[in-house]
């Protein structure tokens, strides 16, 4: 552990176990109280029957009702704001693709805890004040931009606000201003490696040591990938616009799960049907309370994320709990001929084959009455030799073993290199063209 | 021994276009050319006198582009043309896998395009049986 990252987080990452749970039950005691004087939670706790001030220690977090994305679009514009405007700097939105959106709200102290916790993250990854940081994806309201700028900033990194985009002043800029900590999507990474290896380039030559993926859901191979490709150490990300944005739960240099930010947030795994805790190390969604917010407390707000804690101490010697990389989205769950699937499931199972490119697209229609998922693959460029065997061999294993996955026959189809859509956001893999 | 291009392309209208139109852009003469389908798929093989240039030109538009190696087998342009070869072959208990031909110069020279398990063997038949092995086709 580097001696930056113990000092600014020496405050709560080393805290015991009982000391976080005392500093926990005070937040949350605050927060509630906090959370009463929006319009939405004070109307909510009297409907429950609940007295803030019956909320005294972290156990009684069961006490108090849950919070849904869509509470958030009804709250919307501002129901859910705790403070007088004018302590309002700043809000964000999260990226809502059909109707009203959510509208996050930060005070002073508010945006100052965030890059807090970004920047105590790219010090757990091992960045420093003599890091040059490369911020590549969009700003404004989405909150990775900004959140991960902050905290950057906050680190004392050399900051440059690249944005999203233009691939070529991207690799110039790492190359001019020998950039060592890069911030993108994961496929953005790979587009940008696949354009360099493309012009003959190697990404390796980058010099690149660290790089934060997040903002959209990758496997492990993903990661290995894109480690092998660059030569940096990849770092997994969690945070979400609800709760703040970028800087929930990071991964230390052991990068074995992601230590969530305890003294920021409370979490709860529970059962996305019953809405009970899962039992300790069992994949649940993720439900988290907002400790230390003061605009826009958010009590067990429902991420849908699903996750599972991992075990064990961790070799860093922080205490904070950690959570193992997010395993799908509880409603991006398929349905497919009755068989549950994440698509995480199938990109797990791309991620194996060398011949392939990192793009994929799941394509659900009918036929005869029976769901047919076709997943649609990149041949990676360099592969191909011209053999029709080799292709039929490399599709036909490729479709055995996500047979062998999800349970049921899948069809493949074989794209050109570079054919499928790349996303600089949010990458959307599922087509659902299923009729009824 | 010579290189034929071989292209990757999903199966759908304008891929022939495509390529045909790249490689007309680059000023390069297309001898031959042959599909093989697999449905959802194919490979395009293109017998050029400058596979070097195609591939390059290929690949610059991001395209899967292999060479395979095949034997060119210099023939005359005439009923019966073919026999001498396919004789020798057979003689020589070689197998071919896969073949075509193009005229290079109408009742004067055509080429035959050989592939097999075996091309040394097949191209020094087909010199044994004095026909020439081409290098090039220029």
């Amino acid at each position: 552990m580097n001696e930056l990252a113990d000092r600014i987080g020496a405050r709560f990452e080393r805290m015991s176990q009982d000391e976080l749970a005392g500093f926990q039950s005070k937040a949350l005691t605050r927060t509630v109280a906090q959370a009463a004087k929006s319009p939405y939670y004070s109307a909510k706790f009297k409907e429950m029957g609940i007295e803030p001030t019956d909320i005294r220690s972290r156990e009684d977090v069961s006490k108090l009702p849950f919070t849904t994305k869509n509470d958030l679009r009804l709250s919307y514009p501002a129901k859910m704001l705790t403070v007088d405007p004018k302590d309002v700097i700043r809000m964000h939105t999260s990226s809502g693709t059909t109707g009203k959106p959510v509208a996050i709200f930060y005070t002073r102290e508010d945006i100052d805890c965030w890059a807090e916790f970004m920047s105590r993250s790219l010090a757990m990854a091992g960045a420093t004040e003599k890091d040059v940081f490369q911020n590549m994806t969009g700003y404004g309201l989405f909150t990775g931009g900004l959140g991960l700028h902050f905290g950057a900033e906050r680190l004392g990194m050399w900051v440059i606000p690249a944005g999203g985009g233009n691939t070529a002043r991207q690799i110039m800029l790492i190359r001019d201003f020998h950039v060592t900590v890069i911030h993108a999507t994961p496929s953005y990474a790979m587009h940008v490696a696949e354009r360099m290896l493309q012009e003959g380039d190697d990404p390796k030559s980058l010099g690149i040591r660290i790089a934060v993926l997040g903002a959209e859901p990758y496997t492990e191979e993903m990661r290995l990938k894109l480690q092998d490709l660059y030569g940096f150490k990849a770092f997994n990300s969690y945070g979400l616009t609800e709760m703040n944005g970028p800087g929930v739960a990071f991964e230390c240099s052991y990068q074995n799960g992601m230590h969530i930010w305890e003294d920021g947030y409370l979490a709860e795994i529970v059962n996305p049907e019953t809405l009970q805790p899962v039992k300790d190390g069992e994949v649940g969604e993720l439900v988290l309370t907002t400790l230390r917010r003061t605009a826009m407390p958010l009590i067990r707000y429902r991420t849908r994320d699903l996750t599972r804690v991992i075990k064990g101490s961790c070799a860093c010697g922080r205490s904070h709990m950690r959570l193992s990389r997010m395993i799908g989205r509880s409603d991006d769950m398929l349905i497919i001929r009755g068989v549950n699937v994440f698509p995480s499931q199938i990109e797990e199972v791309i991620m194996r084959h060398k011949w392939l490119g990192g793009n994929y697209i799941i394509q659900l229609t009918t036929a005869k009455a029976l769901d047919q998922m076709t997943v649609k693959v990149e041949l990676a460029k360099d592969i191909f030799d011209g053999s029709m065997e080799a292709l039929k061999k490399f599709r036909a294993e490729l479709q055995r073993q996500l047979k062998e996955q999800v349970g049921f026959t899948v069809n493949v189809e074989m794209a050109e290199p570079g054919s499928l859509p790349v996303s600089e956001g949010k990458a959307k893999r599922v087509i659902d063209e299923r009729e009824g | 021994m010579y290189n034929e291009v071989s292209i990757f392309v999903e199966n759908r209208p304008g891929q022939l276009s495509k390529i045909s139109e790249l490689l007309g852009n680059a000023g390069i003469d297309i001898l031959a050319i042959d599909v093989a389908d697999e449905g959802q798929f194919g490979i395009i093989k293109i017998l050029t006198a400058e596979p070097d240039k195609a591939k390059d030109v290929l690949s610059a538009a991001n395209m899967a582009v292999a060479f395979n190696k095949v034997a060119c087998i210099d023939l005359e342009d005439r009923p019966g043309g073919l026999v001498k070869l396919t004789k020798a072959l057979e003689s020589a208990k070689l197998n071919i896998t896969d073949a075509y031909g193009c005229i290079l110069e109408r009742g004067k020279r055509a080429v035959f395009v050989v592939k097999g398990d075996n091309l040394d063997a097949i191209e020094a038949a087909a010199a044994k049986a004095g026909l020439r092995v081409l290098e090039g086709l220029e």
